[in-house]
């Protein structure tokens, strides 16, 4: 009786389905098949009439089969969009955005889609969002696309040029600009990444005034602050830090002398050592300066930069000179890369060290590209990829052996890429093209 | 299918004639109205408790409908206006419900609108999903919350209706009522559903000002007719009762904030009026030994601002009354061993108050010491009481005792101990005691008072009990000593005396300038003999004898033949064995013949003539005193039931005026070189200090033996200046060098 009780007939467009209230009820209480069965609607499945849902039945299928298995198979008669805007219907597009690709595993990466933008000149950064969107910063603007890869209104910030971008929850980013002088405006600023429209912009206070300053680079931390590097007109050099709930400037890490802090490309925060790491790279500063801050006790924990470091071969200067690096807490260590791609390593547990370069000697050396693009670095679950000139390479293990290679044919020099909600975004720096590449849903058995 | 093949019909047969495709369909330009009507419909049949014969798929693909085609902004009017209308009439037949019913209706209603509510978000879900945040709209669901608010809970009928009835139930509950909680419970629950804001504004802060009220009322009554510990029960009771409301039928946090209210207006403003309440207040209580209602008193002040050190401060100047009195009493004086007693009783008292009602709070505790140091030293004579204290239990108080009440018994004593200023006081009079205690052999237990040693020397260090220590060793030495005389000349010494000699160290024991008397002949060629044996054992010593803490058993035969063995000092033995060559000596010749200082001689005298029992001299005239005239005789007639009799000394057990005072001088005279001891290890490390520094030092580095006095200090200094350990700076003359 139980069984009989729990058949449900719907006739969807004109077609029959049969299922039970068991697995409708898979899609939730917040769908239009969760408020359907519910008691309040007096619709008891088992009961003779078919329900009539008035929708497209091939999409319905699809969905249906979401429901039985939690796979997504889109027929090749089906376009994508069409079946986003019937799951837009059924309240199940959560479903289908968990169901289109499997948890990120950079060794089976496969291109998923490419995407042709319309801006003009080069890609500043692209940053992945948590549930599969991305920005994509250009000059002034910042392009956004949801993870359907449909874009949204663009982020526009007036002709100042954006330095950084960066996600808070699926819905707002974070944009970092330059000060114009005499404007008063630059800085940086909270946006809606579904309508681009300015929620928030955060302030410095130096003195108790509020001061028109740069912000570059910016990282995120899980107990919700706002980490920026900051360039004032006067005293404002150094690390700004805010409060996401509030807006409120909470902290400032000044500049201490020599040491820019102001002008850092890049910023990390470190969740286990509570730290942020701070990283100053050629060619923004003659040299390189990584370090290491520890706010609640205003210090600079650990610091490394290459001033006087023995120059024995001025050939050997480009080689040993950094152009990103990335702190890997689990392994006590940062990895740096210098422009043939070579990694280096060094000890975070004791300052003062060297960098121990592991030369995998390269036949691109000495041979570059017309217009090259430097190596960036990511660090995905003990995974760690760089990019480099049109691909991203993937190593894993203790020894960061380079086990897979991701490339694609056209577009030239990968200058930014960024990895979230499950997918690596590549921004190329020719074609203004960007490149998404997901993990396959798992094998069946 | 059919629109597509007619098209491509008509192309063939009208050739080439293109005809725009009508890709826009026209919509019915009474199509959103017709939409909207049937929704509208919908949100009736909901409210009217009719939605059975509602089909959801066709809802929700009309509301689907009118947001694509961009009719968003008229659905969303139009439910904000049908929903309004919906609530209008409940709230009028709310309003019309009568007395008790008020309430309950409300409630009815208040459900009915939720389950409306997730109805007609159930049917609007896709406009909820995409067109709300998109146009910064309220979502359904807090939407039929506000509006619930404005059109309910905030309409003029009901807003001062609703918060009337709500605390009029809660002061019927108050004065002992039983009211429908559960109603209340989820009357409440919907203020705290319509968010923080109105539960607060609406309920709470009236319901808090409104407590406050009856509390003040309340309490005033209370204090007039109550006793303290009747009003302390009833302010808990309310306390309760309010935490528990809290728990049944207000939100969590609100507790905090009622129990504040009742803290303020039953305890915080009484507080002074309440532990000063006539035969009731604290002191009371404390006389009394009220442990619960001590107890209650504590755990309600400290909710308070100022609550335990209001406490705190009346215990504390009532325990230095008390405690004054009683050091400070004439009568408790005369009786050291009585006079500690009472202290150790009195601290005990106190301990169990902090223990049983003060949660063993730390800032009593030291509230308990700071106190006891403060009327300990307010006596001088206290470290010589305790001292005495000491020596009575050892002496005599703790035969038959367990060795852990021992233990607890010192203590204690070392509790008392530790509040004196004045430590090197104490060590006077206890290497006396101890002293007297070892030579006379009257110790009860030598593991007590090595137990005491070692709580000394943990207290203060080696150096205070090193001496006390070398006491112990004599003593053993000497027995060895005596073993090693008669082992070596026991032969010879035939049935002379038997001698036992305490060979102490100087220095280490009370030694007073040494006045020898002049011993008997049998007794001196005796002490010859060993004086020749221990010089003749150990080189370059010499040996005194300190004939006033000796004793003797002399075996005496009086008038009737009856015998005695009597036991007594070395002076009375000198005294005694003249009379085995005399019948009548006169003071002087007595005086002569023994050489005893005449203080001693007249004490000594005293205890063999003038003490009824123990008189085995007769003096003539008979009276108390001894005078320089006197003159006495064996007395033949003494007797007595015991054959050993023990003739005491008539010692004050206390000191006399003049001893007290050079036992004074001689702590002063010690503490000079300590404290220029203290004065050159500061500046030693400090090379320069000025004189306010030097003295806080100082008497800090010292006060765990005594409390150096300034002027003491300053003289010091100025003694180290002489012979140029220190000078004063010559630019700033406050300042003091170290002379390497």
């Amino acid at each position: 009786m139980g069984i009989q009780k729990d058949r449900v007939r719907l006739n969807v467009g004109g077609k029959i389905f049969e299922t039970t209230a068991t697995t409708l009820a898979i899609a939730g209480r917040n769908s239009f098949f969760g408020a359907m069965f519910d008691d309040d609607w007096n619709l008891q499945a088992g009961t003779a009439t078919d329900h009539l849902i008035d929708r497209n039945p091939d999409c319905f299928a699809v969905l249906l089969d979401l429901l039985r298995t939690g796979e997504l198979y889109i027929p090749s008669n089906i376009p994508e969009k069409l079946l986003y805007r019937e799951a837009l219907f059924y309240g199940l597009l959560d479903h289908v955005r968990s169901a289109k690709w499997g948890p990120f595993d950079g060794n089976r990466l496969r291109l998923s889609r490419s995407i042709t933008g319309r801006a003009p000149g080069d890609g500043t950064a692209i940053r992945a969002g948590p549930d599969g969107g991305c920005c994509v910063a250009h000059g002034s603007m910042v392009h956004v696309y949801d993870w359907m890869l449909d874009e949204h209104p663009a982020i526009n910030l007036d002709y100042q040029r954006v330095n950084d971008a960066g996600w808070i929850d699926s819905d707002s980013i974070v944009i970092s600009a330059c000060e114009r002088l005499g404007r008063g405006d630059g800085g940086m600023g909270l946006f809606s990444a579904s309508t681009g429209e300015l929620r928030y912009k955060f302030n410095v206070t130096h003195d108790d005034q509020v001061k028109s300053y740069t912000a570059g680079a910016l990282s995120f931390s899980s107990d919700d602050k706002i980490f920026s590097s900051c360039k004032g007109r006067s005293n404002e050099y150094g690390i700004g830090v805010w409060d996401q709930t509030t807006g409120k400037q909470i902290d400032f890490f000044y500049e201490s002398p020599g040491w820019s802090l102001g002008d850092a490309d890049k910023l990390q925060w470190l969740h286990g050592t509570n730290c942020l790491l701070v990283a100053t790279l050629f060619p923004r500063k003659d040299n390189c300066y990584i370090s290491l801050l520890d706010f609640r006790e205003k210090k600079m924990v650990w610091s490394w930069s290459d001033i006087g470091a023995p120059v024995f071969d001025e050939r050997l200067l480009d080689e040993r000179r950094v152009r990103d690096a990335i702190a890997m807490e689990d392994t006590g260590s940062i990895c740096v890369v210098n422009e043939y791609e070579d990694l280096g390593f060094m000890d975070l547990r004791s300052t003062g060290g060297s960098v121990r370069w592991s030369s995998r000697s390269r036949l691109m050396k000495g041979k570059m590209p017309d217009e090259p693009c430097y190596p960036k670095l990511a660090l995905h679950e003990g995974q760690l990829f760089s990019s480099m000139n049109d691909s991203i390479s993937v190593f894993c293990g203790p020894d960061w052996v380079l086990t897979s290679r991701l490339r694609r044919s056209y577009g030239g020099s990968i200058c930014d890429f960024s990895i979230g909600g499950d997918r690596l975004f590549a921004l190329h720096s020719e074609e203004n093209v960007f490149d998404i590449w997901e993990t396959p849903p798992p094998p069946i058995m | 299918m059919n629109s597509n093949s007619n098209n491509s019909n008509n192309q063939k047969k009208r050739n080439f004639q293109i005809e725009a495709f009508k890709h826009k369909v026209v919509v019915d330009p009474k199509y959103p109205e017709k939409t909207w009507k049937i929704l509208e419909h919908a949100i009736q049949e909901i409210y009217n408790h009719n939605a059975s014969g509602l089909s959801f798929e066709e809802l929700y693909r009309n509301a689907y409908n009118m947001v694509l085609h961009k009719f968003g902004e008229k659905l969303y009017t139009g439910l904000v206006s049908s929903m309004t209308y919906h609530l209008k009439e409940m709230s009028k037949s709310i309003e019309t419900a009568q007395g008790g019913l008020f309430l309950e209706e409300l409630n009815r209603k208040w459900i009915d609108h939720n389950k409306a509510l997730q109805m007609i978000r159930d049917i609007l879900m896709y406009m909820d999903r995409t067109f709300i945040p998109g146009n910064h709209k309220t979502p359904v669901h807090e939407l039929g919350l506000n509006l619930w608010r404005d059109n309910i809970v905030h309409s003029s009928k009901v807003q001062t209706r609703l918060l009337n009835t709500l605390l009029e139930l809660i002061l019927r509950e108050r004065t002992g009522e039983v009211i429908n909680r559960g109603l209340m419970r989820n009357i409440i629950k919907m203020l705290m559903d319509l968010g923080p804001l109105v539960y607060q504004e609406d309920f709470e802060k009236p319901f808090l000002e409104v407590s406050a009220d009856f509390y003040r009322v309340e309490s005033q009554k209370f204090i007039e007719c109550c006793d303290c510990g009747d009003y302390l029960k009833k302010a808990e009771r309310r306390l309760n009762e309010e935490i528990e409301r809290v728990s049944h039928y207000l939100d969590g946090k609100s507790e905090a904030k009622i129990t504040s209210v009742v803290e303020k207006e039953m305890i915080a403003n009484h507080m002074l009026r309440l532990v000063h309440m006539e035969n009731s207040g604290l002191v009371n209580m404390l006389l009394d030994d009220k442990y619960e209602d001590l107890g209650r008193m504590y755990n309600l002040f400290r909710r308070v601002p100022n609550g335990l050190s209001t406490i705190r401060d009346v215990m504390t100047s009532h325990l230095r009354d008390t405690g004054k009195q009683l050091v400070t009493d004439l009568e408790r004086v005369k009786d050291p061993v009585e006079f500690v007693q009472c202290l150790l009783n009195e601290r005990d008292k106190y301990d169990k108050v902090i223990s049983l009602a003060f949660n063993i709070d730390k800032t009593f505790q030291n509230a308990l010491n700071s106190s006891f140091e403060f009327f300990i030293n307010l006596n001088p004579r206290s470290p010589e009481f305790i001292s005495l204290f000491v020596d009575d239990k050892l002496r005599k108080g703790l035969k038959g005792v367990s060795e852990e009440d021992v233990e607890i018994v010192l203590d204690k004593v070392m509790m008392l101990f530790r509040y004196l200023h004045e430590k090197d006081v104490f060590e006077k009079y206890y290497k006396q005691h101890l002293a007297k205690r070892l030579l006379s052999g009257k110790t009860v237990s030598d593991d007590a008072e090595r137990s005491l040693i070692v709580k000394l020397k943990t207290e203060c260090g080696y150096q205070f009990t090193s001496k006390l220590e070398g006491m112990f060793t004599d003593m053993k030495t000497s027995q060895d000593t005596m073993q090693g005389f008669y082992t070596n000349h026991g032969a010879e010494l035939g049935d002379s005396p038997t001698l036992v000699v305490q060979v102490l160290t100087t220095g280490s024991w009370p030694t007073q300038p040494t006045v020898t008397c002049n011993l008997p002949a049998e007794m001196s060629a005796l002490c010859e003999k060993f004086r020749s044996y221990y010089l003749g054992t150990h080189t370059g010593r010499r040996l005194s004898w300190q004939t006033n803490m000796g004793t003797a058993d002399l075996k005496a035969t009086f008038g009737k033949g009856q015998k005695h063995e009597l036991n007594v000092s070395t002076y009375q033995m000198c005294v005694l064995m003249l009379f085995n060559n005399a019948d009548r000596l006169s003071y002087k010749e007595i005086e002569q013949a023994t050489e005893i200082p005449s203080s001693d001689l007249k004490r000594c005298l005293q205890s063999l003539a003038c003490v009824k029992g123990k008189n085995v001299l007769r003096k003539e005239p008979m009276s108390k005193d001894i005078g320089e005239e006197d003159a006495f005789f064996v007395n033949e007639k003494f007797t007595s039931k015991f054959y050993k009799v023990k003739i005491g000394t008539v010692v004050a057990q206390k000191e006399s005026e003049p001893e007290k005072q050079e036992t004074r001088q001689r702590v002063e005279e010690d503490r000079k070189p300590q404290i220029e001891a203290a004065i050159v290890r500061i500046m030693k490390s400090r090379r320069v200090l000025d004189h306010n520094n030097i003295i806080t030092e100082v008497t800090k580095q010292l006060q765990s033996r005594f409390l150096a006095n300034p002027g003491e200090i300053k003289k010091r200094i100025e003694s180290l200046i002489e012979r140029d350990f220190l000078e004063r700076d010559n630019a700033d003359r406050r300042l003091y060098r170290y002379l390497a």
